[in-house]
């Protein structure tokens, strides 16, 4: 056996026990949760995400605890060290983003700047690292909370563009992808193009026919689409970061 | 005078009217309630803000943008209620407008503060913030407290229109950056005392020895003037009882706000803060227990990171339990909402509590909100809601973007003024309408355009009074760095009212806290003296229930500050009556 062949080896063992342990510690944190002890899970989906940083399974589900057991510093000064163990991870980083985002709405009004301005830093570094739908898609909707004053809501149009594309060009397409068309398209309101706004819903309508996001906003006009909107991206209120249904496919 | 002459006179109206073009007022202008009088009035003096000459002038330009206050009170016993305006100006007079009612028939003022000795509160070490009438010495007449960045002053009514600076005899010459001030009897011992709030710690802002005199945070900043209790001795002079009464704070208070909260006879106090958590203690006066208070936070309303502004009592939805209106920031870039907290009465514990539903009414969002104060406007017998707001207008570019690069910056230090960014000739929450809340029964709709009071000026206090005793409520607002408001109410007399002035023999002579409940058309009202309640304003101490269209009232009940308690049946409405605490009969207002 070459140096060569026991060091591939040793490696895929390493995987694989790795693999094992997070998957043992994930089974453990679901327990606790389904026990109703949100925060007794988080070490342990804390232990399964070290072993397996880029799984968006166990970040989505850890998030989800740490909102139930309103934990968020916790949270955020984990994924702080994960992404500093783990820099080449770009869900980690996306996931790092989250948690800042999830804080938002328990957070004073000043605060929920800095925490908004803090994960876009993370999911900055997360499409350095990859170019994927969901990263843009999430940097691009997050530009679109920020008030009109500080004119991010062309940088989140250009985002989410690039998002609605990759969504085009997916030969499987997921139905989550229609956030990215709701979101284009309140960014092209957000920024006076309300013919494009328009057009791109009326597209993700098409392609995943009874959005009710889509629909909603179709079904409105003028001032009252500006207040719907507004009320969609009030940061008062939660944004939904779960990101299972990414995972369900279809 | 004659017919002859009278149909003359509606002739040659009619051939001018003909002549000129000019037409009956359209129906928008016949639908405006409200009268905008304050050139003709005599009241139109502007506010200048507050110039500093320190290293950090630039910055605390836009941060003290405050000053443009009013208080009234019918300072020299004619029947007509009087104006007090400040200026902030290093070189900028304050005014005693006295209301000329009485001589000249008409809504008009003469400022007399020059002869009343009360001119004089700006000079380099102090700046005017607001001002409030008390009798402390229960003599029957208003004395003036003026509220300052600096020194306080206590001006002491002698009578005959002059007052004299008695600040040091009666014990309040002490360095406060002090914003507001209310006067209620919190001990019941028939004295008013003083409540004084303020923004600042108590260093020279004006020549300030160190940087570090900023909010060290934008939600929970400790690093301000508080609140400070002064009792009176009941011989001229107050003690500094903050510590005894129990009443601990450091925060940025912008406002105080007194009312009997659960009805058991004292006055509870709200505090509100800017950068930080609103306050609200309990006064836990009982027979024969202490005057202190607790501070009941976490169990009323909750602790909160907001910007709280103003802290106005009334019972807007007419149940019974006085009600408060807090303002808050609400724009693009900051939508905290304003408080109006509905209270729910005395929970099992004892103490009230409170639940905001500024959305469900439709009171959340009036912009950067300063003054905020309830009246009944059409005497429909349901509390109306005007609020100001607007902190700088001034130049097309937004301030926003500067102030939150060194919000984001990492480790800034806050409380050290040279990191914040000067405001320049930058606006911020500028040019914004107020609002006018018109009560519809629990809910609000905005009739400020209708009315002609949706103006854009940096709108600061509001005073509410009648200034020609016609039982409708007037409104007079203070303006930051421009002209204030005189707006006479004008709506149709179809609505029928009551009015009280109340005199305090065992309480405290102007029966501050006193609580009223008028039954009338099938209803009980509460309404009650207020001691100064409001962002940089003190409103009337007159009590005005607006009855609708019921053509009499069956019984009204007054609950004086001592405890004492008189019913009066059937008592004078569409009229001005005085109560004199133990006498059976009530007289019209002379």
């Amino acid at each position: 056996m070459t140096l060569r062949r026991v060091f591939v080896l040793s490696f895929v063992a390493f995987l694989a026990v790795a693999g094992a342990v997070a998957a043992s510690a994930f089974d453990e944190a679901m327990k606790a949760v389904a026990a109703g002890n949100h925060a007794a899970a988080l070490p342990h989906f804390e232990a399964a995400l070290a072993a397996d940083p880029d799984s968006l399974l166990y970040a989505t589900e850890y998030r989800h605890a740490v909102i139930k057991a309103s934990q968020y510093d916790r949270c955020i000064a984990f994924f702080e060290k994960l992404v500093a163990d783990h820099p080449r991870s770009a869900h980690a980083w996306l996931n790092y983003g989250y948690a800042y985002v999830d804080k938002i709405p328990a957070a004073g009004s000043i605060t929920q700047v800095i925490l908004a301005n803090n994960s876009l830093k993370q999911f900055s570094q997360s499409i350095t690292l990859e170019r994927s739908w969901l990263a843009l898609y999430t940097r691009g909707n997050s530009y679109l909370y920020w008030p009109k004053v500080f004119g991010r809501a062309p940088l989140g149009v250009t985002d989410l563009e690039e998002a609605v594309g990759i969504a085009r060009k997916d030969a499987k397409p997921k139905r989550v992808y229609a956030r990215s068309f709701v979101a284009l398209g309140d960014g092209y309101w957000k920024t006076e193009q309300a013919e494009k706004a328009r057009a791109i819903w009326q597209e993700g309508l098409q392609r995943f026919p009874g959005d009710a996001q889509l629909q909603a906003r179709l079904a409105r006009q003028g001032d009252e689409l500006t207040s719907y909107i507004d009320d969609q991206l009030d940061p008062n209120k939660r944004v939904d970061t779960d990101l299972k249904p990414l995972l369900e496919g279809d | 005078m004659n017919a002859g002459r009278l149909v003359g006179g509606a002739g040659m109206a009619l051939v001018l009217t003909a002549l000129t073009g000019a037409a009956a007022p359209a129906a928008s202008e016949r639908d405006r309630w409200f009268e905008d009088i304050t050139v003709r009035a005599g009241v139109a003096r502007k506010h200048t803000n507050r110039v500093f000459h320190n290293p950090y002038a630039e910055i605390m330009a836009g941060y003290t943008a405050l000053g443009a206050a009013v208080a009234v009170a019918d300072y020299d016993g004619d029947g007509y209620e009087d104006l007090f305006v400040t200026d902030s100006a290093e070189n900028g007079k304050n005014h005693l407008y006295h209301n000329d009612f009485r001589t000249t028939g008409t809504i008009t003022f003469t400022d007399v503060a020059e002869q009343a000795g009360v001119a004089d509160g700006n000079d380099a070490d102090n700046a005017s913030a607001d001002a409030l009438w008390l009798d402390y010495d229960n003599d029957g007449r208003p004395d003036l407290l003026l509220v300052r960045f600096g020194h306080n002053k206590l001006y002491h009514n002698l009578g005959g229109g002059k007052f004299k600076d008695v600040t040091r005899e009666a014990g309040l010459d002490r360095y406060l950056n002090a914003i507001t001030a209310i006067a209620f009897d919190y001990d019941r011992d028939g004295w008013v005392d003083l409540f004084i709030g303020a923004y600042f710690q108590p260093i020279d802002i004006f020549h300030p020895k160190t940087p570090r005199f900023f909010p060290e945070s934008f939600e929970t900043a400790n690093n301000g003037g508080g609140v400070i209790v002064f009792h009176n001795n009941r011989d001229g002079t107050f003690s500094d009882v903050t510590e005894k009464v129990g009443i601990r704070l450091s925060g940025w208070t912008l406002d105080l706000g007194h009312g009997d909260a659960d009805n058991d006879g004292d006055d509870d106090l709200y505090v509100a803060c800017d950068f930080g958590t609103d306050r609200f203690f309990i006064n836990n006066l009982k027979p024969g227990g202490d005057a202190t208070f607790t501070d009941r936070t976490k169990e009323t309303i909750g602790i909160d990171t907001k910007k709280g502004m103003n802290a106005e009592w009334g019972d807007y939805d007419n149940d019974g339990w006085l009600d408060v209106f807090v303002t808050n920031i609400t724009d693009d870039y900051m939508r905290e909402g304003n408080f109006l907290w509905r209270n729910n009465g005395p929970g099992p514990q004892g103490w009230p509590t409170f639940s905001d539903v500024a959305a469900e009414t439709g009171t959340r969002e009036t912009g950067w909100g300063w003054g905020g104060k309830f009246f009944d406007y059409d005497n429909d017998g349901w509390l109306d809601l005007y609020v100001v707001n607007g902190w700088v207008s001034a130049g097309p570019q937004s301030y926003v973007p500067d102030v939150f690069e060194m919000i984001v910056r990492p480790g800034v230090d806050l409380a050290d003024a040279r990191n914040w960014p000067p405001m320049g000739n930058k606006s911020l929450s500028g040019y914004e309408k107020k609002k006018l809340f018109h009560n519809l029964g629990g809910v609000f709709k905005d009739e400020a355009a209708r009315h002609g009071l949706d103006s854009t000026r940096d709108g600061r206090g509001i005073a509410v009074a009648d200034f020609d005793n016609d039982g409708r409520l007037d409104l007079f607002v203070a303006n930051a760095n421009a002209a204030p408001f005189l707006y006479h109410n004008v709506a149709p007399k179809t609505n029928h009212w009551a009015g009280f002035v109340l005199e305090g023999r065992a309480s405290n002579r102007d029966a501050i806290g006193a609580q009223l409940r008028l039954t009338a058309g099938g209803r009980t009202l509460l309404r009650f003296v207020d001691g100064g309640n409001g962002f940089a304003s003190q409103s009337t101490r007159r009590v005005y229930f607006g009855l609708g269209t019921a053509a009499a009232a069956d019984r009204l009940e007054v609950r004086w500050p001592s405890g004492r308690r008189q019913v009066f049946a059937q008592p004078p409405i569409d009229r001005l009556m005085r109560i004199v605490e133990g006498e059976d009969r009530m007289r019209p207002l002379q």
